[in-house]
């Protein structure tokens, strides 16, 4: 892997090359959190940021978006000419590449490859950066705080400078753009690099043991944990929703009314919602909410093992970030350990 | 916004140099040209919203140091200006050693790439140019609409 590195007061010089590559998605303070949005001058970018409300997903699967539209006289039209638009996503946390690597098995490496996914993930640069850990990430302890890929480049601040990994060889075509910003690192740029890798692991507040997990999961299958969540859990969906690998979705047609011609839309769905499975007939396999909860973490923690070899969870803290009742990966997964007591802070009826 | 023919051309400067600005105006405005100015990428746009411009002369460093290139990109994405003439006026790629940006990199939705110092003729010969072929594009594809 090709490594150099650049000063960071020249660090907006260097984010001016990137529309060559696509328009720049960034993270930007929103409120009183982040978002990937296009920013409108280089202060508004923010370096130091804990982690997006949304992650990059919301780039690559759209919340809501238009796959095709239909038309008796016009026939088929897709959305891929506007999903393959180039795209550079600057500023991007290791467990959130991770997430996206996630993403590409389901999407671009499984039976049935998602052409709009595809096209999007072609078309975007994504730049790394790396960050200090807070109280709510655990990506150590999902494996995934370091990527070895899936980006085109990976900056890890080493004081005044930061290291450039290159990943792919558009990051090359980046750098050789910007050659005049980059230089070649020393041997006291490289200790510093472990230094600071070995500083950032040991920052890290939360550890959670998985070595054993799909086998507890499994002997914990009918434990009364799952009610006591169930009763907590408002089936509010947010979690799934800014999860990084979460990736149900829903497709319907929406046709206009008194004609043939209608679009067919993709939305997100979550796996917490009363009618995630709910069938023709009225029938719901998930009616209690507690089944929910449950199979939402047997998906991330057991079936994703079981399928990929790894679980779906990559650590990033937004699920602790977003739940009104405190039902999170950590809080579940100590709970069925038996480290902790579920403190459920809602209970009501169980649907 | 409707303009009529005899109307004269606009050119919109974004500069925070007012000396510079004040040079220029008094240049464009002695060769027939209606000149507006902002000392900021953030009025600048939005007076090139507001009075659509046919042309646009641009700064890179002014309150920050790539200002210009944000603003340039933030001008690509309005319809309306999406294909107005940018002419980027900067020092950048002459008082910047650790920077130097090729004007011919073709990196930047810019039409033209124009170092300061500017050479007045030059600056004149190249808004002039870039003003025809504007309307010449402007205009055809309005006769292949009609």
């Amino acid at each position: 892997m090709k490594i150099l590195k650049m000063a960071k007061e020249n660090l907006d010089l260097f984010v001016s090359v990137l529309p060559a590559f696509g328009e720049v998605y960034a993270p930007l303070k929103r409120g009183k959190g982040y978002v990937f949005d296009r920013p409108s001058r280089w202060s508004d970018v923010q370096l130091k940021y804990s982690r997006t409300m949304l992650p990059p997903k919301k780039l690559m699967l759209p919340p809501r978006e238009m796959t095709f539209a239909f038309d008796p006289e016009k026939g088929y039209q897709d959305s891929l000419t506007e999903a393959s638009k180039p795209m550079v996503l600057f500023g991007v946390h290791a467990y959130d590449i991770y997430g996206l690597n996630i993403l590409d098995r389901v999407f671009a490496q499984a039976k049935y490859p998602d052409p709009y996914y595809i096209a999007r993930r072609k078309a975007t640069t994504i730049i790394g950066i790396d960050f200090e850990p807070d109280e709510k990430h655990c990506a150590s302890s999902m494996n995934a705080d370091f990527v070895d890929h899936g980006f085109d480049l990976f900056l890890s601040d080493i004081g005044d400078e930061y290291l450039v990994l290159v990943g792919t060889s558009r990051g090359d075509d980046i750098l050789i753009m910007s050659n005049c910003l980059m230089h070649t690192p020393t041997e006291a740029d490289i200790e510093e690099y472990k230094k600071r890798s070995k500083s950032r692991r040991d920052s890290y507040k939360v550890h959670l043991a998985l070595e054993d997990l799909p086998e507890i999961l499994e002997m914990e299958y009918h434990s009364k944990v799952w009610d006591e969540f169930g009763k907590g859990c408002l089936s509010c969906g947010s979690c799934s929703m800014v999860c990084p690998t979460c990736y149900c979705f829903d497709v319907y047609d929406e046709v206009d009314l008194g004609s043939r011609k209608g679009q067919r839309i993709r939305q997100w769905d979550s796996c917490l919602l009363r009618t995630h499975a709910l069938v023709a007939g009225g029938e719901n396999f998930r009616h209690a909410r507690s089944s929910r909860v449950k199979f939402r973490f047997y998906h991330k923690q057991r079936g994703f093992v079981a399928e990929y070899g790894r679980p779906s969870c990559i650590g990033c803290g937004r699920c602790v970030d977003v739940c009104p009742a405190e039902i999170n990966i950590i809080s579940v997964i100590q709970s069925i350990r038996g480290e902790r007591d579920v403190k459920p802070s809602n209970s009501s009826a169980s649907s | 916004m409707v303009k009529t023919m005899n109307e004269p051309k606009a050119v919109l400067i974004i500069d925070d140099d007012s000396d510079f600005v004040r040079a220029i105006r008094t240049l464009l405005e002695a060769s027939g040209f209606k000149v507006r100015s902002a000392p900021n990428g953030r009025d600048g746009l939005q007076l090139a919203r507001t009075s659509q411009p046919d042309l646009i002369l641009l700064d890179v460093m002014m309150t920050e140091r790539t200002e210009g290139f944000f603003v340039l990109q933030e001008i690509r994405r309005i319809p309306e200006l999406s294909k107005t003439p940018v002419i980027i006026l900067s020092s950048i790629y002459s008082d910047e050693p650790t920077f130097r940006v090729d004007p011919d990199a073709g990196w930047l939705p810019a039409n033209l790439f124009l170092a300061k110092p500017v050479d007045p003729t030059r600056l004149l010969t190249e808004v002039t140019r870039l003003m025809n072929e504007s309307a010449l594009v402007k205009s055809s594809s309005e006769a292949v609409r009609r």
